[in-house]
């Protein structure tokens, strides 16, 4: 593509030939013709995009405020100079350049490499991809300028933040909840002996018993005893509603920061933790354990987008039949527009699960960004009250979470309304 | 969505109307210029029977420079040595398109082209102005514009004369250069009725050739008259000169002096008549019908006309006194066919069944070039002068391949757009709002720059506000307050009677307020809420 200058001196040479013609004037066209010789000799020194680019992120998934560092490294693979090229290394617009620069004006000689190194920060979770990587070719008297790009990308998750969440908060009226690591009679990952089985492929050979092996002459596995307090559900709200407030401090980011720190909390003390989030459809995560489970609860908190409008009932119905009996469950919602809340709680409570709904506080966020007036966000706050007593009656643990709130502050006012 | 793709498909489709319609009319445009020509004919540069290959190459062996105009005639403007050069007009087989120009009043005229264009005839009346010699070859094209500058009428009828070459057919016929009438004997040209050249006769100012009649010379020695140079012994020979000029025409029209008209030479001459004989097919059906009255059963006319015409500044035409123009009704008296018919007789440019008999059309045309570029320097007598070039007109001439008619044109249209007044004014234009586009439209490529962009805010409901703040709204939020607040279900609140309810509520304002519904000011509803709020906590 021509720039603004090789257009002035085209149109420029061909005005001066013309008028030259016009008026018999030699010297004008001569003139004429030198432009436009300039810009078609100008456009045979041109660089080049042969280049090829390695991209080193510091890690691949990160926590929500931390830093990413990236190394880029652009090696020039032709046999010809580059001439003058612009590198750009496209990066989302959720992140901040914290320091150095995701751009270099280079020219390397045949086989010759750069590295451009900057440090981005990532305010926001989510899936995010870094690339491609932009290149902009231009010749020796910025003339022409060619854009082009290299396909080079590189994908990072940015998950939720983790709070820290005290054991000594989530107190409960069943004195037999979350009192520590138990051993159930189940099979599954533990530490204890639970019996022998038949080798399947696909087991650890680890856990292959070599002894039995020997007196029996079949390959026999150790299984071990399930390790786990209980199941722990989450259900989290991200329907469209949960947008409301800032970019940064709305009910869905802070139910997913509530719901990954409550995850981490339950999963160190190797408890089994699923995860239902339900917005557009229900996204179900079934109870596990482990740094595994940690890292599926993560990974799906981090794409989670507010969208959709299903009620928590529909929820609670396709779910609770495989909900384990007695187990907690966790509602993260503002329970703002959906009438279901206190039957679905409800009905949780009546099948013996002690609920704890954890709420933000819509009202207060909305007050974040629009101007409510005095009388109607009081009515507002005492119709969420009203909301959050009934659930209360119906014998849930409800937390009422202010904007400014920290979790661990949230979760300590724990009470029956 | 769908009123944006209707948008969407009505805008593409204006679009695709806009450059359909602007397409059109290019086409309409170029239609015009670009006529592809099933005949490439009457071309200097091509050998072919019906071009002039022969007439160039004899040009060249005299030493003259020759050259081609494929754009137009205004480049005659820019010829540096107007008397030594000799402009050869040989069909002109198009018309030409020009803008509407300014007249000499200052006034914009338009003009009803033929062939040239008025700034084209302009150039060439200037040329000749200049002393430059142009030599016009035309029957029934498009030469009107030119005669007409000099008084000068092509008629445009087909012409048939008794002195035909009857072993061909009557559409050949002899011109004999002479101010009476040549007769026939029997098929043949009667001798004793040939005569010299008027103006080139012994009698009243000889050829420049003439000046070497018997001289004994080598060809070269001969210059500009080598087509005289008969050859004696080894590299030398004689030249044999005559005045007489049997010259063999095909297909022609007649010339007329347009009678009252001053053309821009004062002396206009003819040089060559018909028969008292000929005939002219007024009507065109192929028949003659004559009589002494041009009536509708008699539409052609008979009688003695016009083949060529000599336009001089001066009554001598001595071209060291001003430009010449030679006009001939036949735009094919030069074609290799007739010209070298030795050649064509002899299957050098194809077989043929057809022969062309002797003439004097190569000695004539030599001749004339001779009489235009001799040079006057003494001890140069018989060369060509220093610049001497016969430049030939092919503009007019179709191609019959487009992208050689698409070069011509845009050569036309680069020439005629920097040559011609209203044209040069548009183009002045079009420049002028190129570089403004240029200045407006053109923009480099974005710097890039990162840009952190996180702005984004998820609303609530406005509308709701207004609801929020409305009494029955208030009661209802105040109604579900007191029956949560006493842990009581909706059909056991619902079957409070009022008494119930106010024992319930304890407030009196309160309890008014839940039972008696009324209107309430800003202030009243305020000091409402702030006791709802409180009421409950004690």
């Amino acid at each position: 593509m021509w720039t603004r200058k090789a257009s002035f001196t085209f149109t420029g040479g061909i005005a001066l030939i013309l008028i030259g013609m016009m008026i018999t004037n030699n010297q004008m066209m001569i003139l004429g013709l030198t432009l436009i010789t300039f810009i078609v000799v100008n456009s045979w020194v041109s660089g080049h995009g042969d280049i090829e680019v390695q991209r080193t992120l510091s890690a691949d998934n990160l926590y929500k405020g931390d830093d990413l560092y990236v190394e880029l490294l652009v090696t020039n693979r032709s046999n010809r100079r580059t001439q003058l090229l612009d590198v750009y290394d496209n990066i989302p617009h959720e992140m901040k350049l914290r320091s150095g620069l995701n751009q270099m004006r280079l020219n390397l000689r045949p086989g010759e490499s750069a590295r451009i190194r900057y440090v981005l920060r990532c305010p926001l979770r989510g899936h995010y991809s870094i690339g491609p990587v932009s290149l902009r070719v231009r010749n020796t008297f910025n003339l022409g300028v060619e854009d082009m790009y290299v396909d080079h990308h590189s994908d990072i998750v940015i998950f939720p933040q983790i709070k820290e969440v005290e054991e000594a908060f989530l107190r409960s009226r069943t004195p037999k909840m979350y009192t520590g690591a138990t051993t159930l009679r189940t099979p599954g990952q533990g530490s204890e002996f639970y019996s022998l089985r038949e080798y399947v492929p696909g087991d650890p050979f680890k856990n292959i018993n070599w002894k039995a092996f020997a007196r029996t002459g079949d390959l026999m596995v150790n299984e071990k005893c399930r390790d786990a307090v209980t199941d722990l559900y989450i259900l989290l709200d991200s329907r469209d509603v949960a947008r409301i407030g800032t970019v940064l401090k709305n009910p869905l980011e802070m139910g997913t920061v509530s719901a990954a720190s409550l995850a981490a909390f339950f999963l160190k003390r190797r408890d089994s933790v699923a995860l239902g989030i339900y917005g557009d459809g229900l996204a179900y995560l079934p109870p596990d354990t482990g740094d595994k489970q940690y890292f599926k609860i993560l990974s799906s908190l981090a794409g989670v987008k507010p969208e959709g409008s299903m009620p928590l009932q529909a929820v609670t119905n396709s779910l609770s039949g495989r909900f384990s009996r007695g187990s907690p469950v966790f509602v993260i919602s503002s329970c703002e527009g959906d009438g279901t809340v206190p039957a679905a709680v409800r009905d949780l409570v009546g099948r013996g699960h002690e609920v704890t709904v954890l709420s933000p506080s819509s009202i207060d966020f909305e007050r974040l960004v629009s101007r409510i007036p005095r009388m109607s966000y009081e009515v507002l706050k005492l119709e969420r009250q009203n909301r959050l007593t009934t659930l209360a009656g119906s014998g849930a643990q409800v937390i009422d979470w202010m904007p400014d709130m920290d979790l661990s502050q949230a979760i300590m006012q724990v009470r029956g309304y | 969505m769908a009123a944006e793709r209707t948008r969407n498909i009505k805008r593409i489709g204006l679009q695709f109307a806009f450059w359909a319609v602007l397409g059109i009319l290019l086409l309409t445009i170029l239609q015009n210029f670009i006529n592809i020509s099933q005949t490439d004919q009457l071309s200097a540069y091509d050998d072919g029977w019906d071009d002039m290959s022969a007439f160039r190459e004899d040009i060249k062996a005299m030493g003259v420079e020759t050259k081609s105009l494929v754009s137009s005639p205004l480049l005659l403007a820019d010829i540096e040595d107007p008397r030594n050069t000799t402009f050869i007009i040989a069909g002109v087989e198009r018309d030409t398109l020009s803008f509407p120009q300014f007249d000499e009043d200052g006034f914009i005229t338009i003009a009803t082209e033929d062939g040239y264009s008025p700034s084209e005839v302009d150039a060439i009346v200037e040329f000749v102005d200049n002393g430059g010699t142009v030599i016009v070859l035309e029957d029934f094209g498009y030469a009107g514009s030119i005669g007409e500058a000099y008084g000068v009428r092509y008629s445009g009828y087909q012409l048939y004369d008794t002195n035909y070459v009857s072993e061909l057919d009557y559409n050949y016929i002899w011109m004999c250069v002479q101010a009476s009438p040549c007769g026939m004997n029997g098929t043949e040209l009667d001798p004793a009725t040939i005569e010299e050249h008027e103006r080139w006769s012994s009698d009243v100012g000889e050829h420049p050739c003439a000046q070497f009649d018997g001289q004994s010379m080598t060809r070269s020695e001969a210059g500009v008259c080598s087509h005289h140079w008969v050859k004696s012994a080894g590299d030398l020979g004689r030249i044999e000169y005559n005045a007489t000029y049997t010259m063999l025409l095909n297909n022609v029209t007649g010339l007329e002096i347009v009678p009252g008209v001053r053309g821009a030479l004062k002396d206009v001459n003819v040089r060559a008549i018909t028969s008292n004989q000929a005939t002219v097919d007024v009507n065109g059906d192929g028949e003659l019908w004559v009589s002494n009255e041009q009536t509708s059963e008699t539409p052609d006319l008979w009688g003695q006309f016009n083949l060529s015409i000599e336009a001089c500044a001066s009554s001598s035409c001595d071209p060291e006194e001003g430009g010449r123009v030679f006009f001939v009704a036949d735009g094919s008296a030069l074609i290799n066919a007739i010209y070298d018919y030795e050649g064509f007789n002899a299957g050098e440019y194809g077989k043929t069944d057809k022969f062309i008999p002797a003439n004097d059309n190569r000695k004539w045309a030599l001749d004339v070039i001779a009489e235009s570029l001799m040079s006057t320097l003494e001890g140069e007598e018989g060369q060509p002068a220093e610049n001497a070039m016969v430049s030939f007109d092919e503009s007019r001439h179709p191609q019959n391949a487009i992208l050689a008619d698409s070069y011509n044109t845009v050569y036309f249209l680069l020439v005629y757009f920097t040559g011609e007044g209203l044209a040069m004014l548009a183009l002045f234009v079009v420049l002028f709002i190129t570089f403004e586009a240029v200045l407006l439209k053109k923009r480099d490529p974005e710097p890039w720059r990162h840009v952190f962009s996180i702005i984004y805010y998820g609303f609530g409901d406005a509308n709701r506000y207004t609801y929020y703040a409305k009494t029955e709204k208030i009661r209802q939020v105040f109604l579900s307050k007191v029956r949560n607040q006493n842990g009581l279900t909706v059909e056991e609140f619902h079957a409070m009677s009022a008494k119930e309810l106010v024992g319930l509520i304890q407030d009196p304002v309160l309890a008014k307020f839940a039972i008696e519904p009324g209107k309430y000011s800003l202030e009243q509803s305020v000091a409402l809420v702030k006791r709802i709020k409180a009421w409950g906590r004690r």
